[in-house]
């Protein structure tokens, strides 16, 4: 690749920074980009400096913005009382979709992962202690993922929310609606199964 | 190249996974009989796939792969059941037995016994079981099938006597204060000098850690033999866990 242009090897290896893309498919990228999509490329290159001039985080709910406070936060009609914690603006969408929450957000941007090195301090886990602490969240809504890091994340926010005196609840997890079980898989059945309810 | 083979129904558990390309993953699995295995999940991160939510850690599996590189194509998994998810502090406690795993051991480096320690040590977690002495029982398991050579019921003095009192020298074992010209003197013997009673030790070795002194006393030794054979790597999963208790 030496034998490329410098500012073409730049883009190749500036492209490799998206997650999956190893240095063939950048490089992919950058020849479809210069060669075959020139009005794209200008257009991706306008939108990515704006978007990083202009996106900041929420002060409230972390999501990106571009205000301080984004509009659901400061929407009037929203319940201030309830706290729904994601991992992801993705993982918000969907609790949106449901038309069945009216209260509010907390958009982590990740999860603990111990083993991959994010602790407390790389997910700024104090911003959303002082958001959950400001007074009028009274119920926090724990809705991260049932992976092993999404348990370790809610375990971690139950405990230091519930020392703050604040209920903490977490999303309940079991067959899908419409599921039968002949066609569910074993580990839902089994974990569905530790934690059943009674009737 | 090594000889391409298929290896089926392996039991094994997934230590950690990590993105690879678009849609898959490279799962770091421990195997009872291959032992570490660096395995590619092909489409493991595509919305439907069967393997997304299979492929997760502290769940007995069952899996079958083959090709003959350093990394693997993963076939098969399967869950082998009858476990409940770790949650809360047996969570935490997982991450660091797994980070244990991918530092100290080797790829392709079997070690039944430690398979099966492995496995113990996980379902204590699963059970609730004293957390401080599932990770003792399983660090002093990991330590002895590594070869590391832990000496804990004789020194180069000879037999440990339970009133005896000595200090554990990293590489060399248990020395005899008195066999030093040492003495016992609380205080006189730093934290570094690993002090321990010869009960202690003979604990360690019979597996018994029921002794408030013995847990005290083991975890200073083992936590000191691990970072010696960690060789200056930081475990990331116990800096998480300290800054989790500073919040
Ligand atoms: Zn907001």
């Amino acid at each position: 690749m030496s034998a490329s242009p410098s500012s073409l090897d730049e883009l190749i290896d500036a492209l490799r920074c998206l997650p999956g893309v190893g240095p063939k498919s950048a490089q992919r990228m950058a020849y479809h980009l210069l060669q075959r999509d020139q009005r794209g490329a200008a257009r991706l290159a306008r939108a990515m400096s704006s978007a990083l001039e202009v996106l900041r985080h929420c002060e409230r709910c972390n999501t990106f913005t571009e205000d301080t406070v984004c509009q659901r936060c400061a929407n009037p009609r929203r319940d201030p009382s309830q706290l729904c914690v994601v991992e992801m603006p993705a993982d918000l969408a969907m609790i949106e979709q449901t038309q069945s929450y009216n209260g509010l957000y907390y958009v982590l941007m990740g999860r603990l992962s111990p083993l991959d090195g994010v602790g407390p301090r790389e997910l700024k886990l104090d911003k959303l202690l002082a958001r959950a602490g400001d007074g009028s969240v009274r119920e926090v809504i724990l809705a991260t993922n049932f992976t092993n890091e999404g348990e370790a994340t809610a375990h971690t926010l139950a405990s230091l929310l519930g020392a703050r005196g604040l209920t903490v609840s977490r999303l309940s997890r079991g067959v899908p609606v419409g599921g039968e079980l002949e066609h569910t898989d074993i580990g839902t059945i089994a974990q569905a199964l530790v934690e059943r309810r009674s009737v | 190249m090594a000889l391409k083979q298929r290896i089926e129904q392996q039991p094994a558990w997934v230590l950690h996974t990590l993105p690879w390309r678009e849609t898959s993953l490279i799962v770091e699995v421990f195997s009872l009989e291959h032992g570490r295995a660096a395995l590619a999940a092909k489409g493991a991160r595509r919305p439907m796939s069967a393997l997304r939510g299979v492929l997760m850690a502290f769940q007995p599996l069952l899996m079958d792969w083959s090709g003959g590189g350093e990394v693997k194509t993963l076939i098969r998994a399967e869950w082998r059941g009858g476990q409940p998810l770790l949650t809360g502090r047996a969570l935490m406690c997982g991450y660091y037995l797994n980070e244990l795993m991918l530092r100290l051991t080797a790829r392709e480096d079997p070690h039944p016994q430690l398979f099966a320690a492995y496995e113990a040590a996980v379902s204590a977690l699963a059970r609730n079981e004293h957390f401080e002495l599932v990770l003792r029982r399983f660090e002093v398991a990991l330590l002895h099938e590594l070869g590391y050579g832990l000496a804990l019921d004789a020194g180069e003095d000879g037999a440990v006597r339970p009133d005896g009192r000595y200090r554990y020298i990293i590489e060399r074992g248990p020395v005899a204060m008195d066999a030093d010209g040492l003495e016992w003197v609380d205080g006189a013997c730093g934290e570094d000098d690993l002090p321990l009673s010869g009960q202690t030790l003979l604990d360690m070795a019979a597996d018994d850690f029921s002794r408030a002194e013995t847990q005290i006393q083991s975890k200073r030794l083992l936590r000191a033999l691990i970072n010696h054979y960690l060789g200056g790597q930081v475990l990331q999963s116990r800096r998480v866990l300290k800054e989790l208790q500073e919040l």
